[in-house]
């Protein structure tokens, strides 16, 4: 794909409304359609081109996992109950229902060859299904928080996984074992007057090269329980694990950066909620944004269209807002 | 205009006589408090010494986390209700193990305070009055402190196990029973500061020098004897008593297994030190778990605190009933309020006084009672609603207090409860 | 009256230009308490003996127990007038103006911890203004005025300042500079006293309600600022019909001050600022409601004022105020002692408000110089009639310093510092060792300091490492003297003078050897033996 974002012509691309507050969002591969979750268990599945919504329900609490395989035509969504539903992409009922794990799940990856499935969730635990039938392949130990996200490297046969402490561990997907662990921990801390850990690594993308990871969440809390912070994304180095760059917002602002993805043409760009809804965009050689767009509601993650002109925003007013940031 | 609430006087209940007569110290509201009691009650609670347990969730724990879950509805958020040891009735399941031992626990589901400030709330919890500027009432600790201790009691009648770095008396909450009924508290459950004798100083030595002191007092009291004066000599034996029992913080006293039932987190040891000081004799014990205050991610803070709370929380109301103690200890779990049914936009829940619930459990609660209901979303109660006065003329019942008495402050009678409301039957034994 | 005494009393006046030949102050004083209780000669404790009164007056006028020395040279000494010569040297001496400035801030800021303008600098203030008597009328009027902007008159301005919001400025004014506590009357007419009303709190309000803080970006500090308008109204809680009234500037009972109206356009003296988006500043009004407060308030005209600062020193050497409590007055709670209130009161108007003559006269009083040890028949009698003196308790300074004292560590420091041993010198070795007793005892900030003896209290002095090390020999301290003492006899004597200031009768001296006699570890032994003086009642109040 050789689009050019150009972040100062972001525009809105489309509305998709209904009444529930969103938690996650994604395109399917073929960018056919949006698929985000909200607040009433439901995963609504709108068509692009005409808007027509669809309701996908069975889950029985919140989920913000939401995977693909293209290969299969599937869905996979994954809930707060631990459940992993498979579902076709075009149906409405799902075909498959896997108890991943003990507590939420809190994401799901699929792999490059669409073979396999990751899930993590709060306990502690990442596990490897296979791809389409759900099989158990293996359970990666070691993370001593909730694991909040998961994703398979591009090219190479590795996985990462990122916790609420903001430990980043990169595991050998054969071996099952931890090659090596990225510090993440700016993203993390433990609000001594509330007693109580606030961070996470809330959102996780690599650049489709694999040189880059980027993470994001919240940094600066002063105070946990008001979420008084503000959004942040460590974008890595890969090969040299080590920080790359502290991607901020130029202008302050309170919150937290619930969805990060990185375009194929070198910005980074992150969606947050908080004070208010926030899009930034960045390119790795600078600190500070390039662009700043104003979400009119808070904004709970960010999906990149494979068109790689538009970008999905699943708002807390229950709206799911697209836009265009490519050139007008 | 902004109103005083904090202008809690006893001079404005005070009648012209006690003006004329001031039994007031200097400056300040040091009362005889010999007369604050009527005779005959005092040698009645002395049949069987009764104990209570208050764990404070500070900040305002979730109704719809803990005790009235409502899964499933736009409100209810994304946790499950799990089934207890009381067939019918369900909690959220952020409480696996106190949902095993519900059966010795009473919900109060319709409570509607009216009230949505932290200060107001916690006031009107701790004292069963609301907050008004003409007087100030005691906390309920302060009250058992004085109706429940024994006068050989050797613990002080009002302790609070808090979290590190608050530690210290709190001078305010005894209100007009005076400073020796307000709480001592303990900061991260350590002991009192300079509770063991100095260097040098041995057994001995000390009870040497405290006779000698014993006795230099006497000579002087013979001629000058105060109610000050003999607050001040009569501090030094408490404090001795005290002493005497600091072993009930030592936590390394307790076998390993028992310290690890109750989790290697303060809250953990705290709910230890607090079944140690109620079996050494301590009358009014309350640990605060902080905090539950979660306008921003709600769901995820309730995991972890919870996940803090349930387990020393189970372990410690079992222990108390393996121990016998069960029967003579009110418990009671509360906050100054609940949380907002309707989640805010950054995953968080509000202030809500409006519909939310306590526990309660022990001395003279019927366990597995739930009195109360919600509406389906829980923004409103539905049935039986009560607020904190009905929760203290509860607990003074549960406890075999006569809640319809009065306090006597230079003969001006002060009523213990609100007069207009009244005991909760439903969950009472 | 002995004729010489009464001569040279005389022959003062005549010095000072008094052409009255009225009776002093303090014979007054005791002929208006006699009075107030039939038969009060018979009922009265008799004086205090020459011992317990130099413990009291050195620890009400400078906030310490005497030197064993300074004991032993009083009650040698067989001048007939040693006690007033006692009084004027402690009086005069930098150590009174220390404990008297405590004392001031205590009072006025009730241990509130500093919020913007530096304790210690307010301190200082107090202090300098009690070294040189400064009338009080003038003080609170200075304390009044001061917004914070002049570095020169910043540290006055903590009574305001760091009060930041004006009803805590009103409700303060009210109980510590007028005797009258009209906090419940923020709601609604007090429902027990007549006398305090909402249009009283709101009449003191009117002058503070435009009255904030600020922090000037251009002094970067915190100040006080002042709005040109703004009218303070009020409901009363009690009123059904919530009629809303005006607050008028005027103190209670007093006359409106109507405000003078000032040409448009001129409102400010110093504007608020006019760009976009600009920081709050300190703006200063051309007719400034608050700037009437401070002489309309603190004048021989304002009764209320008078009484209350005549009742506050009163209380302060009496142990009790003679309206009681200090901030509770009003025709239904009636002072003790109507007719002597009203002297004092005007004996300060007549001297200019003189605190240190008040103080003086007071302490000359046989009323005060009363002993603590009641007679048979005074026991019975009610506090207020002031037949027996009132035990104080220590306050968090004095009972430091008193220890420091006792123990024989400010000997020490006194010694180490030799020819530089000023007030000042020695104050600041004393100081870091006050801290620890202010935390342990003193009363919940933003309340009147009261005693109350908790366990803790008691912890601290019986375990806790301050005392301990006091209580271990060093230099020329305590127990370093009597490890040495010459005799059983002399060991008593010293620790007695020491401690309690006075000597040891025959019995207490062997109640000492005795305890040292039952032990074998006499260092230790003798540790204790002083801890539990120290610990005792005796040593704990004022008596």
């Amino acid at each position: 794909m050789n689009v050019t974002l150009k972040p100062e012509d972001t525009r809105p691309a489309g509305e998709f409304k209904q009444p529930s507050p969103l938690l996650a969002a994604r395109f399917d591969p073929t960018g056919t359609y949006a698929f985000a979750s909200a607040e009433d268990n439901v995963i609504h599945r709108w068509t692009l081109a005409d808007g027509k919504r669809v309701e996908l329900k069975g889950h029985k609490s919140w989920l913000r996992g939401l995977a693909f395989s293209a290969k299969d035509k599937l869905l996979l969504s994954g809930d707060y109950t631990g459940k992993v539903f498979f579902w076709p992409v075009e149906g409405e009922t799902p075909t498959r229902e896997v108890q991943a794990h003990d507590g939420w799940v809190r994401a799901l990856a699929v792999n490059g060859g669409e073979a396999m499935l990751a899930s993590c969730g709060n306990d502690r635990l990442i596990k490897l299904w296979s791809l389409p039938d759900g099989k158990p392949v293996r359970t990666l130990e070691g993370h001593e928080s909730h694991v909040y996200n998961v994703a398979f490297h591009p090219t190479q046969p590795l996985l990462v996984s990122a916790d609420l402490k903001g430990v980043v561990k990169v595991w050998q997907i054969e071996k099952g074992s931890v090659e090596r662990e990225l510090d993440a921990k700016l993203l993390h801390k433990y609000d001594t007057t509330f007693g109580a850990d606030i961070g996470g690594v809330r959102s996780i993308a690599f650049t489709s090269d694999g040189k880059h990871l980027a993470c994001a969440g919240i940094t600066n809390v002063t105070n946990a329980f008001a979420g008084v912070g503000n959004p942040l994304v460590v974008l890595f180095d890969w090969e040299a694990a080590k920080v790359a760059q502290l991607l901020k917002p130029k202008q302050a602002f309170q919150g937290t950066a619930w969805g990060v993805v990185c375009h194929p043409d070198g910005h980074v760009v992150a969606a947050a909620g908080g004070n208010g809804g926030m899009l930034w965009f960045w390119k790795a050689d600078k600190a500070e944004d390039l662009f700043a767009f104003k979400v009119p509601q808070n904004a709970r993650d960010l999906a990149l269209h494979p068109d790689g002109k538009r970008l999905a925003v699943p708002c807390a007013d229950g709206v799911l807002r697209v836009y265009d940031a490519t050139a007008k | 205009m902004p109103r005083n609430p904090a202008c809690g006087s006893t001079e404005h209940v005070l009648s012209r006589r006690g003006f004329l007569h001031g039994a007031l110290g200097v400056g300040g509201a040091a009362l005889s408090f010999g007369s604050l009691v009527q005779p005959a009650a005092a040698t009645e609670l002395n049949k069987q010494q009764k104990r209570v347990l208050l764990v404070w969730l500070s900040g305002g724990v979730s109704q719809l986390e803990t005790w009235d879950p409502k899964p499933g509805t736009p409100t209810g958020g994304p946790f499950q209700a799990i089934p207890t040891s009381v067939p019918g009735t369900h909690i959220c399941e952020l409480l696996p193990h106190t949902a095993k031992i519900l059966h010795r626990l009473a919900l109060v589901r319709g409570i509607n305070i009216n009230e949505n400030d932290h200060g107001k709330g916690a006031y009107f919890m701790h004292t069963g009055r609301k907050q008004e500027p003409a007087m100030k009432y005691p906390h309920l600790g302060s009250v058992c402190a004085k109706l429940l201790t024994t006068a050989d009691n050797p613990l002080p009648g009002y302790i609070h196990v808090t979290p590190k770095g608050n530690g210290g008396v709190s001078k305010e909450d005894a209100a007009f029973l005076g400073p020796r009924y307000a709480s001592l508290a303990l900061s991260d459950g350590q002991a009192p500061a300079n509770i063991t004798l100095p260097d040098g100083v041995s057994p001995d030595a000390e009870a040497q020098r405290q006779e000698l002191r014993g006795l230099l007092n006497d000579r002087f009291a013979s001629a000058r004897k105060t109610a000050e004066t003999e607050a001040y000599t009569g501090s030094y034996d408490q404090a001795s008593q005290l002493m005497a029992r600091r072993h009930l913080f030592d936590l390394t006293r307790e076998p390993e297994k028992s310290r690890e039932r109750y989790g290697n987190h303060d809250f953990g040891r705290h709910c230890l030190t607090a079944r140690r000081l109620l079996e050494g004799g301590a009358t009014f014990v309350k640990v605060t778990h902080t905090n539950y205050d979660t306008h921003h991610e709600n769901f995820d803070f309730h995991i972890e605190q919870l996940g803090e709370f349930d387990r020393p929380f189970a372990t410690l109301v079992t222990d108390l009933h393996d121990r016998g103690l069960l029967d003579s200890t009110l418990v009671i779990v509360m906050s100054e309020f609940g949380r907002t049914p309707k989640i805010n936009r950054n995953l968080g829940r509000d202030h809500w006084g409006t519909a939310w619930s306590i526990a309660v459990g022990g001395c003279g609660i019927q366990g597995g009672a739930v009195v109360g209901k919600t509406n389906e979303q829980g923004t409103a109660v539905t049935d039986r609603m009560v607020h904190g006065g009905h929760l203290f003329h509860t607990y003074f019942k549960a406890l075999g207090l006569n809640p319809n008495k009065n306090w006597y402050i230079n003969e001006q009678p002060i009523p213990m409860t609100d007069p207009k409301a009244e005991a909760i039957a439903e969950i009472l034994a | 009256m002995p004729a010489p005494r009464l001569l040279s009393l005389a022959a003062f006046l005549l010095v000072v230009g008094v052409s009255r030949a009225d009776e002093p102050l303090h014979r007054r004083i005791d002929g208006l308490i006699a009075k107030g209780l039939p038969e009060f000669a018979a009922v009265a404790a008799s004086k205090a003996d020459d011992a317990e009164f130099l413990r009291r007056v050195t620890l009400d006028l400078t906030g310490t127990i005497p030197t064993a020395d300074e004991a032993r040279a009083f009650l040698a000494d067989s001048s007939l007038d040693k006690r007033t010569k006692l009084i004027d040297r402690l009086l005069a001496s930098p150590e009174h103006a220390r404990h008297f400035a405590t004392v001031l801030d205590v009072m006025l800021m009730e241990r509130r911890k500093t919020q913007t303008v530096a304790s210690a600098a307010w301190l200082d203030y107090l202090r300098e203004a009690v070294a040189a008597n400064k009338p009080w009328d003038v003080l609170v009027r200075e304390i009044l005025s001061a917004d914070g902007s002049d570095a020169k008159t910043r540290p006055a301005s903590r009574f305001l300042l760091d009060r930041a919001e004006p009803h805590q400025m009103t409700r303060d004014v009210g109980r510590l500079l007028l005797g009258v506590n009209l906090q419940c009357a923020q709601c609604h007419d007090h429902p027990k006293i007549d006398e305090y009303k909402q249009a009283h709190y709101f009449g003191i309000f009117a002058f503070l309600g435009r009255t904030t803080t600020v922090n000037d970006p251009t002094l970067k500090l915190v100040v006080l600022t002042e709005k040109a308008d703004g009218e303070t109204t009020f409901q009363s809680v009690f009123d059904p019909k919530k009629e809303t009234k005006t607050g008028q500037p005027q103190l209670p009972g007093g006359k409106v001050v109507a405000d003078k109206p000032v040409e448009a356009g001129k409102e400010y003296v110093v504007a608020p600022p006019t760009a976009k988006g600009a920081p709050p500043a300190r703006t200063v009004p051309t007719y400034s409601r608050r700037a009437q407060l401070a002489p309309l308030l603190a004048t021989a005209d304002n009764t209320a004022f008078k009484r209350n600062i005549a009742n506050r020193l009163w209380a302060h050497l009496l142990g009790r105020g003679l309206v009681h409590p200090l901030d509770l007055d009003h025709a239904d709670n009636p002072p003790s002692h109507p007719e002597l209130l009203d002297l004092l009161a005007q004996e300060m108007e007549s001297h200019n408000f003189d605190v240190r003559h008040l103080l003086r006269e007071i302490a000359l009083s046989e009323a005060y110089q009363r002993s603590s040890v009641p007679t048979a028949k005074g026991a019975e009698a009610e506090p207020d009639r002031f037949v027996t003196a009132k035990l104080k308790p220590l306050s968090p300074e004095q009972l430091a310093l008193a220890l420091m004292q006792a123990t024989g560590f400010t000997d020490n420091q006194r010694q180490a510092l030799g020819a530089k041993a000023t007030e000042a010198a020695l104050y600041a070795k004393l100081a870091p060792s006050v801290a620890p007793f202010v935390n342990a005892f003193a009363s919940e900030p933003g309340t009147a300091e009261s005693f109350d003896a908790r366990v803790e209290q008691a912890l601290f002095l019986a375990n806790g490492p301050t005392v301990k090390t006091w209580l271990v020999p060093a230099g020329n301290n305590l127990t370093a003297r009597l490890a040495k003492a010459a005799s059983p006899e002399a060991l008593a004597e010293d620790l007695y003078l020491s401690v309690y200031t006075r000597r040891p009768t025959a019995e207490e001296a062997k109640l000492v050897a005795g305890f040292l006699a039952r032990r074998t570890d006499k260092p230790q032994a003798i540790q204790d033996l002083v801890w539990a003086l120290l610990a005792s009642t005796e040593f704990r109040f004022n008596h």
